[in-house]
């Protein structure tokens, strides 16, 4: 049986390394004593494969991650089992199952957005995102594997919703992950940075979700499955 | 303070998550329910600290079987370190993220003698000050305990006081003691807990020194001061406490596994080992409690391995059976069991691979030294013929790597004896390469001896730096190909010996190498020789002096320090080991009378229920 599952990173495991995470989900799945399958070999590994990765110091509303089990469960057992042995802000948020012949998480996911929170009332926000997605060009240095490199993120920024709270606002950006264009989370922050918008006046960043994106509609990785 | 560090300081610095607490199986008591409130702070970096299994034994026993609370800190990093002295971030807890100065009690675990800089450095990241003398009534009590604390003049007066032995027996009744005094004059409250047996309060002896170096007089400051402190031993392990939900640490760490405790204490009597002098008797634990212990440890940490810890495993009486069931029950699950460290002979290699059946690791084996000569001197009872049946029947098993461990720069040591090392790996990829399919590697690591309080070689010199770096040349002049020798740097084993061997005249030049900006000193990148040694020059010591060799007739440093073992058996396996005779484990050729025994009112404590010797 193989299935995939959305779970949330909360704030406090924000430093956490991809491979933290995964080493953190196999021992739940050992303390849950669930039905693992295991690969062969000298060093028998639990055959879980992440999502795209999580940059440290963020943290996420969605993630996600597939998994082989050797036996048959109820998903709602399984996601109740699961959760509690997680540490407090990880959680399992649903799960489905999937086919074998399902592409890898790591193939379809190719668009992402992260959510800015800044509690300052009289930025003019609306302006400020809209004057973004006039431009034809947004060019910034690399971080990526071309260091410091010019890379032109606009082509990869494909919508920014601004929502208003008291006090403050919240702006996600919805970008392109993966190949052949992958737009940084820090990549995004330079940006607005040049822009005028310091990164110290951001309280917040997190990623909201991962996405397969078929223009014009973006797809969670679950619901691209059911 | 934890909203500020998470939102402006961890994400500029390398690994955040060392310091943002919040590990599985951690425990966070109510701040204001407790009875007193300590933290346990270890010098060295998290992953190191964390894999440390003392602390972890600690940690869940204050925190599980008592009422007071006990929370942790590490050293931070450098560049965490120069951002918290940057933005005034004080040292903090990782549980409650509160700084040093609102505990009662910081307790040190001294592991390793050059830790020292890192403890004054952690002090000073807390706003505490340094010298026990300079603390006052609203400061808190500065413990420490571990192998380092059995010397501790080095370092004496920058403590309130040292715990001795095994911590677990002692650390609640000081609690306790710390609460009941609570209000009490810091020097009064000091001497009441000085009468907790294994509690040295440094502050009520004076100590004078001969100009030789020797010990003229301990002078105790207080009628009622003891005289010697005596350790505490934990008699029986099956009935001490050990933690089932360690902390599952977020990023790896070190030792990142499970580890069981099978045995404290070692009595193979190598004469250059201070841990097998000072943690005697043997004890060891119950292999049915042992198997228990594993099953609540994995179902609480979900760890893929677990670690049968102790001096000497290969010793444990049950060692074979335990192994064979640990990996029979856990095998299908994809858990592996670990041997830390393997004896030089065949039978070892038979366990390693009951062990390979999940994991394939290195084989590591520690001869120790070159020469059967030099063997016999330091007491480690192997033979070469040992060593190579040993390393055939594990090339023939398949292993494809292995590590020995030698030590250089040992008492009466001689070219001959250097020369044999590498003669030694020789012959043991050429049985490699005989016996296996694939080319073998050969790895060595060349530690230099280190003369140690309270050992048998306690009154040997220790080879200075060149003369150690000259053996070096000498035996790297006929390396090998496929064959890796790494040596320890000599300088930082100089420094080890002098504190090791030093007294209460070190304080002042170690506060001042760690105010030119020593720390780290285990970490070769962050070392510095010349600044340590300028702290001595300038605090006119002469480093030296403290690895000369003694004689017999010298007050040492840290005889008031009773570890049970005798000064007399100390002198008498020197004197055999300058004759080349051999001692036997006394589990198997009857008692040594090294002391132990009769002087803590215990015994040898075997449970296993085979003899695999």
């Amino acid at each position: 049986m193989r299935l995939r599952a959305c779970y949330r990173l909360g704030p406090d495991l924000r430093f956490l390394s991809n491979l933290d995470t995964m080493h953190l989900l196999e021992r739940a799945l050992r303390r849950a004593d669930l039905p693992y399958a295991l690969s062969q070999g000298f060093n028998p590994h639990i055959r879980l494969s992440m999502g795209t990765v999580l940059p440290v110091g963020l943290w996420s509303e969605e993630e996600y991650f597939d998994l082989e089990l050797a036996g048959e469960i109820p998903i709602p057992e399984f996601i109740q089992r699961l959760n509690s042995v997680l540490p407090p802000g990880l959680y399992i948020r649903q799960a489905v199952q999937i086919g074998t012949d399902t592409p890898a998480l790591m193939h379809s996911v190719n668009a992402a957005a992260y959510t800015l929170v800044l509690d300052e009332t009289d930025f003019p926000a609306a302006e400020f995102f809209a004057s973004l997605l006039v431009e034809q060009h947004l060019v910034v240095k690399s971080r990526g594997k071309k260091k410091d490199l010019d890379k032109d993120l606009r082509s990869g920024i494909y919508k920014i919703d601004i929502e208003e709270h008291r006090p403050g606002w919240t702006a996600t950006l919805w970008v392109a992950a993966g190949e052949p264009l992958n737009v940084r989370y820090d990549e995004l922050l330079d940006l607005l940075e040049a822009r005028g918008l310091a990164r110290n006046r951001i309280k917040d960043v997190y990623r909201q979700g991962n996405y397969i994106y078929q223009a014009p509609a973006f797809a969670s990785p679950i619901e691209k499955v059911k | 303070m934890k909203d500020k560090l998470f939102r402006d300081i961890l994400p500029r610095v390398s690994k955040p998550a060392r310091y943002s607490g919040g590990e599985y199986n951690m425990i966070k008591k109510d701040w204001n329910l407790c009875r007193t409130r300590m933290v346990l702070a270890f010098p060295d970096v998290y992953e190191v600290g964390m894999s440390h299994l003392g602390s972890r034994i600690l940690y869940g026993l204050v925190n599980e079987k008592s009422e007071h609370l006990l929370e942790r800190t590490f050293a931070p990093w450098p560049d965490m370190e120069s951002l918290m002295r940057a933005e005034n971030i004080p040292l903090y807890s990782l549980e409650s993220f509160r700084p040093l100065m609102d505990f009662e009690v910081i307790g040190f675990s001294l592991q390793y003698e050059l830790s020292i800089s890192n403890v004054l450095n952690m002090l000073s990241l807390g706003q505490v000050p340094l010298w026990a003398k300079e603390r006052r009534e609203e400061h808190p009590l500065v413990i420490a305990g571990g192998p380092v604390a059995f010397n501790p003049e080095p370092m004496a007066e920058f403590f309130d006081l040292f715990i001795i032995g095994d911590g677990e027996e002692v650390l609640l009744e000081l609690l306790d003691m710390v609460e009941q005094t609570r209000g009490m004059k810091r020097s009064e409250r000091l001497f009441r807990m000085a009468a907790i047996e294994g509690v040295y309060v440094p502050s009520l002896y004076q100590v004078t020194y001969n100009e030789s170096g020797s010990v003229e007089q301990r002078i105790s400051l207080h009628p009622q001061a003891p005289e010697r402190i005596r350790k505490r031993v934990v008699k029986d392990l099956d009935r001490a406490y050990f933690p089932n939900q360690p902390l599952v640490p977020h990023l790896g760490i070190i030792h990142d596994r499970a580890v069981l405790e099978v045995m404290r204490g070692c009595q193979r009597g190598c004469r250059f080992c201070q841990a097998g002098i000072v943690y005697r008797p043997v004890r060891e634990r119950s292999p049915g409690l042992l198997k228990e212990q594993a099953r609540m440890q994995l179902h609480s940490t979900g760890y893929d391995e677990i670690s049968l810890a102790s001096l000497s495993t290969l010793d444990y009486s049950s060692v074979l059976s335990l192994v064979k069931d640990l990996v029979a029950e856990n095998q299908a699950k994809g858990v592996g069991v670990a041997l830390p460290s393997l004896r030089v002979d065949a039978f070892s290699v038979d366990i390693a691979n009951e062990v390979q059946k999940v994991r394939k690791t290195t084989l590591t084996l520690a001869p120790e030294a070159g020469s059967q000569r030099l063997r016999d001197i330091i007491n480690k009872n192997v033979s070469e013929e040992q060593l190579y049946e040993a390393v055939e029947s594990a090339f023939r098993s398949g292993w494809l790597s292995v590590k020995l461990y030698f030590m250089y720069g040992l008492p009466t040591e001689t070219e001959e004896d250097l020369l044999a090392i590498p003669d030694i790996l020789q012959k043991v990829q050429a049985i490699g390469n005989r016996c296996s399919r694939r080319p073998v590697e050969i790895r060595a690591s060349l530690a230099c001896f280190v003369p140690k309080a309270h050992t048998p070689f306690q009154w040997q010199g220790q080879d200075s730096i060149e003369m150690l770096d000259e053996k070096r040349r000498l035996i790297s002049q006929k390396r090998r190909k496929n064959i890796k020798i790494s040596f320890h740097d000599s300088r930082v084993s100089f420094l080890e010996g002098v504190i090791a061997r030093g007294d209460r005249r070190l304080a002042p030049v170690i506060q001042r190498a760690w105010e030119k900006g020593c720390k780290f000193d285990g970490w070769s990148e962050y070392f510095s020789f010349e600044r340590w040694m300028d702290a001595f020059a300038e605090m006119d010591v002469a480093p030296e002096s403290y690895t000369a060799g003694r004689s017999y007739w010298d007050k040492l440093p840290w005889d008031f320090i009773d570890i049970g073992v005798s000064k007399e058996f100390l002198y008498e396996e020197n004197e055999r080991a300058m004759m080349g005779e051999l001692s036997w484990d006394c589990r198997e050729t009857g008692c040594n009378e090294c002391g132990i025994c009769p002087a803590l009112g215990v015994a040898l404590d075997i449970k296993g229920e085979e003899s695999c010797v």
